[in-house]
């Protein structure tokens, strides 16, 4: 039975993959178009539906940064963003925030202060407490 | 090298605001004892993520939390070879003398170069905003002060040297 949930995790997780690259065109592609805020928008929904192992979290998160790299407008992304995103973007800059990587760190801390304004240290405890759906 | 420094420690300020919501809680192993549950880590339960707040690739800040207790580790700019040593010496100076501090951690967690240990009854004998003002301006200082020290290194050996040097002359 152990072995059946691994064959169908496995699935699982190919399929995530293969969703998350469809994910990552998209989000290139709005890019492209000069629509930084719309392509976060696209990386950061559907998240949880995607948990899966190390590999899927890893392939999100590229997809994430890369869209986070492009934001320019801070306070204009978070007023167009759902209120509903929040957390989860609150996780993915921490993630961004624990690289150590100068540029990402930067884009990170400023999203941060600016999130947090709006959010609330809820967000931060949200995340803090959430050992379940980590990203 | 300003410009992130006002965005980092408002990140480690409003991080541990959030994260400093600690209470008495008795040790659930053994009877009448009462252990900082982050030092034991012997409860997952217990724990709450742990955060990493990197500013650039040397300098970083750690923080863990549990239920009664709260660990902040530091690791301080180290530009060359000197900075490196002033800096050991003068936080292990501070380390030596914990007691005083109070909630200074007299080890260093392993790969950072300083460590602040804040429990439950820290926060009910002493101020919360205070407490974290108080780890927000040490960050602030630590820099000053390893650049003044590097400094007054640097103007006594000049000094040293150019007496020695006269009697050559």
């Amino acid at each position: 039975m152990a072995r059946a949930g691994s064959f169908v995790e496995a699935d699982n997780a190919e399929a995530i993959i293969t969703r998350i690259e469809h994910k990552s065109r998209k989000i290139e592609s709005l890019l492209k178009q000069y629509k930084p805020v719309e392509a976060l928008k696209t990386a950061l929904e559907g998240t949880y539906a995607m948990t899966g192992d190390e590999r899927c979290k890893s392939a999100h998160w590229i997809a994430v940064h890369r869209a986070l790299m492009a934001i320019k407008d801070v306070d204009g992304m978070l007023s167009s963003l759902d209120p509903e995103y929040y957390d989860i973007l609150m996780k993915y800059l921490y993630r961004g925030l624990a690289t150590g990587d100068r540029p990402t760190c930067d884009q990170c801390l400023r999203i941060h202060e600016k999130l947090t304004e709006k959010a609330g240290l809820g967000c931060i405890l949200r995340f803090l407490t959430d050992t379940v759906n980590t990203v | 090298m300003a410009s992130t420094l006002r965005p980092y420690l408002t990140c480690i300020r409003n991080t541990l605001d959030a994260a400093m919501c600690l209470q008495n809680f008795p040790c659930q192993e053994v009877e009448r004892h009462n252990k900082p549950e982050i030092e034991l880590k012997s409860s997952p339960e217990l724990l709450l993520n742990p955060v990493l707040i990197c500013r650039n690739e040397s300098e970083k800040c750690l923080i863990e939390t549990s239920i009664n207790s709260l660990r902040i580790s530091l690791k301080v700019k180290q530009a060359d070879e000197l900075e490196n040593i002033l800096t050991k010496k003068f936080l292990r100076f501070l380390s030596m003398r914990a007691e005083a501090f109070q909630v200074l951690r007299r080890k260093p967690v392993q790969g950072y170069d300083i460590s602040f240990l804040i429990t439950n009854y820290h926060c009910e004998e002493m101020q919360k905003h205070k407490l974290i003002d108080f780890i927000v301006q040490f960050m602030e200082d630590i820099d000053k002060e390893i650049s003044e020290l590097k400094m007054s290194v640097n103007t006594r050996g000049r000094l040293v040297a150019t007496e020695f040097l006269k009697q050559f002359i």
